[in-house]
């Protein structure tokens, strides 16, 4: 009686270390997007000087989190969003240089950041 | 010694039990094996375009496009700026989602210099309604196409069933059954489209080879997943 009792406890015990390590075991994600789908949904849904400042809080809490995350590296596409924001608000030098750090970071989002680069190079000769 | 003997056959029928368990045998199948050319081909960027309504839902496909960025991010994969793409597209004239499904894929290389274009297609996006309940159902089919080959390199579909009911109250006779029932109405008008697309984003993502971002890239071949070709044994 006494080996089945040991061997009861055992195994429970074992079990016991499983379950609670299975579950428990949570890595850090891949990046940290932090609020960004949320509050691009919010601006997409009602666009309005508020939900924008929203969208580009959390694109720049996005961007400023990124250590927080398992590969450390800014989300794909943050740059860009970012550089997107800028250029709406006709700061086109701010723009260029998030497209540029999407580049860097993402350099398989050259061939699109290189066109949008362009992009604002040739409408800004069009204004001289 | 018995009792040992026996603890041990539990232990490993419980093991056999759980891991079998959840899901018929013949209907699991390897990432590798349903979509291998994932494998050959491993596209690193994916360009995803707008979803096709197949549901009676109008509003279903206006936001889905602010919930892919981060699943498909998420596993691994350089993903094209949403709202940048959307917008250039519109730019150029390209408005409805019907020309855009049409358009060459040397096309869409050609402007955005993507691996792959994702197609999203809602099949269902459903309320029905019965007496005091109601059910939603969404059912958002994805597929990954190279621009290269055009080859279809992976789909998947992933469904939501939602009970929108408050919770169900037996007994209280007629004004109890007409305070359900509003407050089913309520539930339905207040259900969150983008809440239930994640849900089935998630889902439908469990079954793509991870991209070159992903710890486990190139590694995840014999990843056990659900295969929905294959027809259920009665």
């Amino acid at each position: 009686m006494k080996i089945k009792n040991n061997v009861n406890f055992y195994i429970l015990g074992l079990a016991t270390v499983i379950l609670i390590t299975g579950c428990a075991q949570q890595p850090k994600p891949l990046y940290n997007y932090g609020n960004y789908s949320n509050s691009y949904y919010s601006y997409k849904k009602n666009a309005s000087p508020e939900s924008a400042l929203a969208l580009e809080m959390s694109i720049r809490q996005a961007i400023d989190k990124a250590n927080e995350s398992q590969s450390g590296r800014v989300p794909p596409g943050m740059y860009a969003n970012l550089g997107y924001l800028q250029l709406k608000a006709g700061n086109t030098s701010e723009a260029i240089g998030s497209f540029t750090k999407e580049k860097i970071t993402y350099p398989e989002s050259s061939f699109f950041m290189d066109k949008m680069i362009k992009r604002i190079h040739d409408s800004e000769e069009k204004k001289i | 010694m018995i009792s040992i003997k026996y603890l041990f056959v539990l232990l490993l029928s419980a093991l056999v039990l759980l891991i079998t368990g959840c899901a018929p045998k013949q209907n699991l199948i390897t990432k590798g094996e349903m979509f291998p050319k994932m494998y050959e081909q491993q596209p690193k960027s994916l360009l995803i375009l707008p979803p096709m309504n197949e549901s009676t839902d109008a509003e279903a496909k206006d936001y889905y496009l602010t919930t892919v960025e981060q699943p498909f991010g998420m596993m691994g994969y350089y993903v094209l700026p949403t709202e940048l793409v959307s917008d250039v597209m519109k730019q150029e004239g390209i408005v409805n989602t019907e020309t855009l499904y049409g358009l060459p894929l040397n096309k869409l290389q050609e402007y955005f210099g993507a691996d792959a274009v994702i197609y999203t297609h809602i099949k269902k996006w459903n309320v029905s309604y019965m007496v005091v309940a109601s059910t939603l159902t969404v059912s958002i089919e994805s597929e990954m196409v190279s621009t290269k080959t055009s080859e279809k390199l992976w789909s998947y579909t992933g469904t939501v069933v939602q009970n929108l009911s408050s919770n169900s109250n037996s007994g209280g006779g007629l004004a109890q059954l007409v305070v359900n029932l509003v407050e089913t109405a309520i539930n339905t008008a207040a259900a969150d489209y983008v809440k239930y697309a994640r849900v089935a984003n998630a889902r439908l993502l469990t079954s793509v080879p991870v991209g070159p971002y992903h710890p486990f890239y190139l590694k995840d071949q014999g990843t056990m997943i659900l295969n929905q070709q294959a027809t259920l044994p009665q």
